[in-house]
């Protein structure tokens, strides 16, 4: 079953003379458990595919069907809704918040994602448990490595069942062990959830872990193939 | 999850607690300026209302016990004696003197302006309305002192003090008669007399109804017998008062009451501001990850009410510290503190923190959640 499903989506930035494309339509589908990898140049298009997919951007044109529902065709209210509760994120830099322990970051995004409060506390728990950092549950984002702040930021991305994690350069800032580690965690993780991942990057270490690669370039998709490692 | 956005977007405790105290000290400028204007008004209300005087008759024309420069004739008091419902006329003068320390006489010697009252000590009407030590005046040389002159002439019981030239012995303290920018003076009706040159003048004429006697009823009687004269009921004579002395403070009170709203508007403003900048990057997630701006918005605006009612609580207490402190070191400087005054500051202030969320709450509105994705 696809999860995620964008058809002949353009997505145009300002206009007149200094109109860009920067999606130019771009047709991709993702199914349940799949892990995809969104390579390409900088530039080229992969996070506004991002946004484009999790309803943070509406496409000029075409067509986006996130985990069942047309997001086109929500108002902004539902988007969000829908955001909260079909997709994780993992960014390049864990933006985990500051003032909020570990727990309290996996929690909030448990809560937001529809979750009764003492649910996501437990269901918080376990993940942290799955990703080796229960231990660090009570610690600020600013005592961590980038590591273990990446594993939590994974947590976060999964707690509430997600149909879909869109993930951002989430080893561009990672050495290559703990870029290994995080990515290993997200896609085992997200599998054993039947959660498909998207990831945009320029890791070329992440391909071992794809079940499929997607080149973009200037917007467009340049080519797709399976990566079976 | 209402709680745990306040805490992602709660401001830094020392800035809080800093921004808070500034917000302290704009509500305890208003609340002092306030108790000090009901301290005022209290004592005149507390003289002119005291119990035993139902009417007060007045020269034509004068209807406040502060500013009048008229006097009655000389026979009046006597004339109301006589009329039917009056158990006592008593008459007062009310002037001006200057009173020195008998220690230092010299011009640059302690010397204070206050209101004498004369009164047919020790039994008229028109005394102290409290005193808070000593006796009433009984001689021609004695007098009772408001404490608070009392304390910045320097003098306590027993000690001389000369009165426009006339030496006077302080034989009591009275309390509730401090105007701030004077006090009241009580003396025998021919010690104030000798000292003014008023001899046989009285400013006003204090009237005691029999009993059974309305005394609505009594001022039309007098109205009607003395068409020149001013004849007031206790009550509208007690208002007339408050609206002298509201007149004198209410544009000031009013002034500072507004500056310091505004400041302490501007204060939690530029705080929460901040916040909002400072939390740009985690406002921008929280947006992606599917938080709703209503609830982001309620956080930054509860921020600031918080800032704003913790500010105006600080400053509450500060002021009731204040005026413990004042009564005991400066009593010059009377404060009386309400606890609705307290209440009342806190509902303005807090409206005005809601106000003042209102750029940052713009602000946050126009952040786009794609920031999240800022390397």
């Amino acid at each position: 079953m696809m999860v995620l499903e964008l058809d002949r989506v353009r997505r145009t930035r300002g206009v007149g003379p200094h109109a860009v494309e920067a999606l130019r339509d771009v047709s991709l589908a993702v199914g349940g458990g799949e892990f995809v990898l969104l390579e390409g140049p900088s530039g080229a298009g992969k996070t506004t595919l991002l946004a484009v997919a999790a309803g943070l951007l509406r496409p000029t044109s075409g067509d986006v069907c996130l985990a069942g529902r047309r997001l086109p065709a929500m108002s902004l209210g539902e988007c969000r809704r829908h955001r909260a509760t079909r997709v994780g994120f993992v960014f390049q830099r864990s933006n985990l918040l500051p003032r909020l322990t570990v727990g309290e970051n996996v929690v909030l995004m448990a809560v937001l994602g529809g979750m009764a409060r003492e649910a996501a506390k437990r269901e918080t728990t376990r993940m942290l448990e799955a990703l080796g950092i229960a231990t660090l549950a009570d610690r600020y984002p600013h005592e961590l490595s980038g590591g273990e702040e990446q594993r939590a930021a994974v947590a976060r991305a999964l707690v509430h069942g997600p149909a879909i994690v869109l993930a951002d350069e989430p080893t561009g800032s990672l050495d290559g062990v703990s870029g290994r580690a995080v990515a290993e965690s997200l896609g085992s993780l997200a599998a054993e959830r039947g959660a498909a991942v998207l990831v945009a990057t320029h890791d070329v270490r992440l391909r071992s872990f794809a079940s499929r690669r997607v080149r973009i370039v200037d917007g467009r998709i340049a080519d797709s193939e399976p990566d079976l490692g | 999850m209402a709680a745990l956005i306040r805490k992602a977007l709660s401001s830094r405790p020392a800035r809080f607690w800093l921004t808070a105290g500034g917000i302290g000290v704009a509500a305890l400028l208003v609340l002092v300026l306030g108790a000090a204007y009901r301290s005022v008004s209290s004592s005149v209300a507390a003289y002119v209302g005291q119990p035993g005087i139902d009417v007060w008759v007045a020269p034509g024309g004068v209807d406040n016990l502060m500013r009048s420069s008229a006097f009655l004739p000389a026979h009046l008091p006597e004339s109301l004696a006589t009329i039917r419902g009056v158990a006592a006329a008593d008459p007062i003068v009310r002037a001006y003197v200057t009173v020195r320390d008998e220690a230092d006489p010299s011009p640059a010697g302690h010397r204070l302006a206050l209101i004498a009252i004369g009164y047919a000590a020790p039994t008229g009407g028109g005394g102290p309305p409290a005193l808070v030590r000593g006796r009433a005046p009984l001689d021609s040389t004695d007098i009772a002192l408001d404490r608070a002159a009392a304390t910045r002439l320097g003098v306590t019981l027993g000690d001389t003090v000369w009165v426009n030239g006339r030496a006077a012995v302080v034989l009591g303290l009275t309390g509730g008669t401090n105007l701030l920018a004077t006090q009241f003076l009580f003396a025998n009706l021919s010690t104030v007399d000798g000292a003014s040159g008023l001899r046989g003048r009285a400013s006003f004429a204090l009237v005691r109804c029999t009993p059974g006697v309305q005394p609505a009823a009594l001022v039309g009687t007098i109205r009607a017998r003395f068409p020149r004269l001013s004849v007031y009921p206790r009550e509208e004579f007690i208002a007339n008062n408050a609206r002298e002395v509201a007149a004198g403070f209410i544009p000031l009170l009013t002034l500072v009451a507004v500056l310091g709203l505004l400041a302490a508007t501007v204060l939690v403003a530029l705080l929460v501001h901040a916040v909002v900048e400072e939390r740009r990057e985690d406002l921008a997630v929280l947006l992606a990850l599917g938080a709703d701006a209503r609830a982001l918005t309620g956080a930054v605006i509860r921020e600031a009410v918080t800032l704003a009612a913790v500010g105006a609580m600080l400053g509450s207490a500060a002021g009731l510290v204040l005026r413990v402190v004042l009564d005991h070191v400066l009593p010059v400087i009377p404060l009386a503190f309400r606890v609705t005054d307290a209440a009342r500051i806190l509902l303005v202030f807090a409206a005005a923190g809601i106000g003042a969320a209102a750029i940052p709450v713009a602000r946050l509105r126009r952040i786009d959640p794609l920031e999240a994705f800022r390397p």
